[in-house]
């Protein structure tokens, strides 16, 4: 019983590793450097978890369509260490500077990000290589 | 004497156009590793606000510069650019087309450059423009990214290897 225990435990451990490893992936393996993009949309709905805050953003493309982009930004921490706080995002509208995602999705890891409205910009300055 | 003169002055001459001469063309040659200490806080890392290589391998002739970049797990791109200033297409990874021009003004090589390639948002068109200046051993890149009508320009210095 003991070891059955422990090694469940092991396996939860590992599991939840795994997870927290998977969330902080490099920039490079996730995103293409030779690939910039600025988007301007509006937010619809936040992820505001550790390592990185989720911001997810409709863009509406030059056909009319409305796509649904998920922008990775830096940690809850940082970008309140410059002033902003979780309820600034609420149906704003955003301009993002960042990177896309190689594998061909509406994902994008943002460098930098400004509020329109509030005319703020705020810098990803997670330089973890 | 005259005549001794005379063939001393053009010498001076002749040896003084060909040091201005080597002063107006530097030659870019060698295998440049970035040095981020001293490179803007935004070249590199998780999220560069413009992306720089790592590593520049340039070769360069009386006419030609040859320039090969790479980053740490990103595709190599590499272009032989005429320094007449003519258009030439740059070697990219697949699903990135680019074209660019370089040529050498007095003591920098400006190369301007436009990328386009397909994302879920539609067509992106990015254009960069680099200035590239020699101090000894050392080279600095000011570039500059225009997208959407928005620009931005960032510093980089490289260390010869």
């Amino acid at each position: 019983m003991r070891i059955t225990l422990a090694f469940a435990a092991v396996s939860l451990g590992i599991v939840l590793t795994a997870a927290t490893v998977d969330a902080h992936h490099s920039f490079s393996a996730t995103y293409d450097g030779n690939k910039p993009i600025t988007l301007r949309g509006t937010i619809v709905k936040l992820g505001w978890q550790n390592p990185h805050a989720h911001i997810y953003v409709d863009v509406k493309n030059a056909d009319g369509k409305v796509v649904t982009w998920e922008v990775e930004s830096a940690g809850p921490a940082t970008l309140m260490k410059q002033g902003l706080r979780k309820e600034d995002f609420v149906g704003a509208e955003v301009i993002i500077k960042g990177f896309l995602a190689k594998d061909g999705t509406p994902t994008v890891n943002a460098s930098s990000f400004t509020l329109v409205e509030a005319k703020k910009e705020f810098v990803n300055d997670d330089k973890t290589p | 004497m005259t005549r001794v003169m005379i063939v001393l002055s053009v010498a001076l001459a002749l040896g003084g156009h060909a040091v201005s001469l080597a002063q107006a063309r530097p030659d870019f040659s060698g295998t440049w590793r970035l040095n981020v200490g001293k490179s803007g806080p935004n070249v590199a890392g998780n999220t560069p606000n413009i992306p720089f290589p790592s590593q520049i391998v340039v070769k360069q002739t009386p006419t030609d510069i040859s320039v090969e970049s790479t980053s740490v797990r990103q595709q190599p791109i590499a272009a032989v650019y005429k320094l007449d200033g003519s258009k030439v297409t740059v070697q990219t990874p697949a699903g990135i087309t680019e074209t660019g021009e370089a040529k050498l003004d007095g003591a920098n090589l400006l190369i301007n450059s436009r990328r386009s390639f397909s994302s879920p948002a539609g067509d992106v068109v990015v254009e960069f423009k680099e200035v590239w200046s020699l101090t000894g051993n050392v080279l600095t890149i000011q570039k500059t990214r225009t997208q959407s009508g928005d620009s931005s320009t960032e510093k980089a210095v490289y260390d010869k290897l």
